[in-house]
């Protein structure tokens, strides 16, 4: 019966979006409050970590180990045991998105500190900088590319992973593509759908151009 | 019976899992009644491995061959980058939601296409660049030796490049196996079933037990396959890499390769 | 260690040659001792404030890729709390002193090659002007003809800056050469001798230290001076106007089987001593000019190797087409007897 009806029932309806504008706007605002917040925690978590790694070397294998599980759980499943028992509210959804953030952020703090080479750490304790001018003026801006390079990936991952929160009620556009969904109704989906494809990739773009304008080094050389 | 079950909206075409509210979980686990039939476990795992066994499948065979070639040949590189991290980017709930009406309209209902192209666009994008760069960072000195020796371009290849860097290859189809085992779920979300319809139904009748049933059930199957994976990488390693192998995979790249960053 | 003098660390592997000049600025704190820079303990300071006094050039240099070779240079000077201006045209000079390009002051580090990699490096450790100047095998990282020529850079640096520099190296040849004393230690840090080049190929003080330098050393020697700093022979050669008796006085005198004919000024050749008959004038005898001559800057080294190629076992000392006079075998081997460090400074 619905088949019959794909010409009432068009991929996207322009009405709607006018008229519904307002969902969609409090949908998208919602999408990019969690992907913030998220990788925003997920940032500070693994910066902590990172630094356990880098001052106690043993702590990195357990703590990449219990990242790895983290990021390992599936997302359907560590949002549905959480609405299970902590019900539907921003906390569901923000604890397993921010999880499967820390990998990726970990990983690429850890490998951005270790990318310095030890003649350029030498040269910095022996030219008289203190180890907070070494690690603030040094490391880190030589760090950068790689903690660009995690934020980047994270932030698209957690945008395709907040579509998925909307099964605890949480999701931003996830919500208007489930509904669309549940009610076989093509147009919020469509629009649900292509706006958080949109999103992802706008933020894949901000955090490479952001990337490019941080390391004017790295641009002259043309390496890939 | 598919003209009538196409009619009815997707909440009362699927099958519903009825579980009582009170159940405990260990009951659940041990009532036979939840295992068989169309609605049990063992039915929904074989539905879960089906499309997720033909996903790595096909995955596999579309990326893995050509990323070696494009490797062997050093060709494609830039354009190979930017296609991963777009793969990468693109939500995989959003675009096989988008593929639902397509699907439906060309009267192919609501599975498999979309959940298996959206799958296969998560999985490929990770595969094909673990194999790229697998291949293309063997140790060059053994490509040109054996080059040296004459083999052909298909010998160098076939049976130095690719042996070279079969753990890796492992490794990148290992992270995108265990990726397409836990997105699977999913599925359930958007008119199919799986393991991921107890965690579905669950929430959808309140019914915790459910949920945590059929999220264990999820968890042990990716678990599984994280290390069956490890297994066969393991198995895969030449038996001079295998012996080398402690030091290699504690370094920065390799470390990397594992998180498929 | 002398102030102003270039001091080399060398020896084999363990000798502690490394620990011990990264003791001198505090990169590996002593266990037991003193080192004093100016009277003062180097452990009376902070750490940080020493090295900021200190400058510091390691083999792979270690420049800031995310800097600018101007920045780079200007680190210490940044970290002093220097004013731009200042900053600014310190780094012009030095840009200068080092011999960089100007124009590369606005390149990152992975844009130069080595070499030009490592004078940036010895530049930002002069940046501060500070006395000292420690560097662990500068050299090392670059092919031998880079190296030749920064290593007659670094004296030339030195005869304009006057710095106190502490230089760790494996090469004894090029510890020889740029040295004004060596410290040459054994395994476990034990200093078997601390004297002048020349000195420790002179009298090495015990057996360790002789083999250390090898068989070869009155050869290696022989590159510490230079032809200008012996006396010159006259040696076989006459003007060409002499007349054949008087030349056949002096073939007998000096016991030559050549002699060489001059016009008063430049070096004309050298004719077979048995065709010198009287009644023949020496111009008119065939003669043949010798394929090398030498001049007064050139070492010793070179003066021994024109000798062994030449028919006449003499080397001929040219100074800008005016003949001075021939190095002899003799002559040099007398040179050895002496202190070649302590030869005068040639004349002219």
């Amino acid at each position: 019966m619905f088949l019959a009806t794909s010409a009432a029932n068009p991929l996207l309806r322009w009405s709607y979006f006018v008229e519904q504008w307002d969902r969609i706007a409090e949908a998208i605002f919602q999408h990019v409050q969690l992907t913030l917040l998220a990788v925003g925690f997920g940032f500070v978590i693994s910066a902590a970590l990172a630094y356990l790694g880098m001052r106690y070397r043993w702590t990195v294998t357990p703590i990449t180990l219990f990242a790895a599980f983290l990021y390992t759980i599936p997302s359907v499943a560590f949002f549905g045991v959480l609405v299970s028992y902590l019900g539907l509210s921003l906390v569901t959804a923000l604890v397993p998105l921010t999880a499967f953030t820390i990998l990726i952020l970990v990983t690429n703090i850890l490998d951005g500190f270790a990318s310095v080479p030890e003649p350029v750490r030498e040269a910095a304790d022996g030219m008289g900088l203190t180890p907070a001018q070494r690690l603030f003026t040094v490391e880190v801006p030589i760090a950068v590319p790689y903690i660009i390079n995690g934020l980047r990936i994270a932030t698209v991952t957690t945008v395709g992973l907040v579509t998925v929160a909307a099964i605890v009620g949480y999701g931003g556009l996830g919500r208007l593509i489930l509904d669309g969904l549940r009610r076989t109704f093509w147009t919020p989906l469509t629009i649900g759908a292509s706006l958080s494809i949109l999103l992802a990739l706008l933020f894949d773009l901000l955090f490479f151009a952001l990337g490019a304008w941080l390391t004017p080094w790295a641009r002259r050389k043309q390496t890939l | 019976m598919i003209a009538a079950a196409a009619a009815a909206p997707p909440t009362t075409w699927l099958a519903q899992v009825a579980v009582p509210r009170d159940i405990t979980l260990v009951e659940w686990f041990t009532d036979p009644a939840t295992w068989t039939g169309s609605n049990g476990i063992i039915a929904s795992l074989g539905d879960t491995l089906l499309l997720v066994v033909a996903v790595i499948l096909f995955s596999v065979l579309l990326s893995v061959p050509t990323a070696a070639l494009l490797a062997h040949l050093r060709k494609a590189e830039l354009a190979s980058a930017w296609a991963v991290n777009i793969g990468r980017a693109i939500p995989t709930f959003a675009i096989a939601g988008l593929l639902v009406p397509i699907s439906l309209r060309a009267g192919y209902g609501f599975e498999p296409w979309p959940i298996f192209i959206a799958l296969t666009l998560l999985t490929v994008p990770p595969m094909y660049l673990s194999t790229y760069t697998a291949v293309k960072q063997v140790d060059p000195a053994a490509v040109n030796a054996a080059r040296a020796m004459g083999f052909t371009e298909r010998e160098v290849l076939l049976t130095v490049e690719v042996p070279l860097a079969l753990t890796v290859i492992f490794t990148g189809i290992r992270v995108a196996s265990v990726q397409v085992v836990a997105t699977e779920p999913i599925r359930a979300f958007l008119g199919g079933d799986g393991l991921g319809r107890y965690v579905r139904d669950g929430i959808g009748q309140n019914n915790p037990t459910l949920v945590l049933g059929g999220a264990i059930l999820i968890a042990i199957l990716a678990g599984i396959t994280a290390v069956t994976f490890v297994g066969i990488e393991w198995l895969a390693k030449p038996p001079g890499v295998r012996r080398l192998s402690g030091r290699a995979d504690r370094t920065v790249a390799a470390r990397k390769q594992m998180v498929g960053a | 260690m002398e102030q102003a003098s270039i001091v080399v660390l060398i020896g084999p592997s363990g000798c502690g040659k490394t620990t011990t000049l990264r003791m001198i600025n505090r990169l590996i704190e002593p266990t037991s001792g003193r080192i004093e820079i100016q009277g003062e303990d180097v452990t009376d300071l902070p750490a940080t404030e020493l090295r900021r006094g200190i400058g510091y050039v390691i083999q792979q240099v270690g420049l800031f890729p995310h800097r600018t070779i101007e920045a780079n240079i200007a680190t210490v000077p940044r970290t002093l709390g220097w004013d731009k201006a200042r900053i600014r045209s310190r780094v012009e000079e030095l840009v200068q002193v080092v011999g960089i390009d100007h124009e590369m002051l606005t390149r990152y580090p992975d844009e130069l090659s080595g070499g030009q990699q490592q004078r940036v490096g010895v530049a930002r450790a002069l940046a501060a002007d500070p006395p000292v100047l420690l560097m662990d095998e500068p050299f090392g990282a670059v092919d031998p003809i880079v190296r030749g020529r920064l290593q007659d850079e670094l004296l030339e640096l030195q005869a304009r800056v006057h710095k106190t520099i502490v230089l760790v190296t494996h090469d004894l040849d090029e510890a020889i050469k740029i040295a004004d004393k060596i410290v040459l230690l054994n395994v476990g840090g034990v200093v078997e001798q601390y004297a002048s080049p020349d000195e420790l190929l002179r009298e090495p003080a015990n057996a360790f230290v002789e083999s250390f330098v090898g068989d070869d050393r009155s050869m290696r020697r022989l590159t510490l001076a230079s032809v200008g700093e012996l006396p010159y022979d006259q040696g076989p050669v006459v003007p060409i106007d002499t007349s054949p008796a008087d030349a056949r006085a002096i073939l007998a005198d000096k016991r030559s089987e050549w002699l060489g004919v001059t016009d008063g000024e430049a070096f004309l050749g050298w004719v077979d001593g048995t065709e010198v008959v009287d009644g023949v004038h020496l111009d008119d005898l065939h003669r043949f000019l010798p394929a090398a001559q030498v001049e007064p800057s050139s070492t010793l080294r070179n003066a021994m190797e024109v000798i062994m190629n030449s028919r006449t076992s003499v080397a001929v000392i040219n100074d800008q087409g005016r003949f001075c006079g021939v190095v002899t075998l003799e002559r040099i081997r007398a040179g050895l007897e002496g202190d070649l460090s302590a030869l005068p400074e040639p004349a002219g």
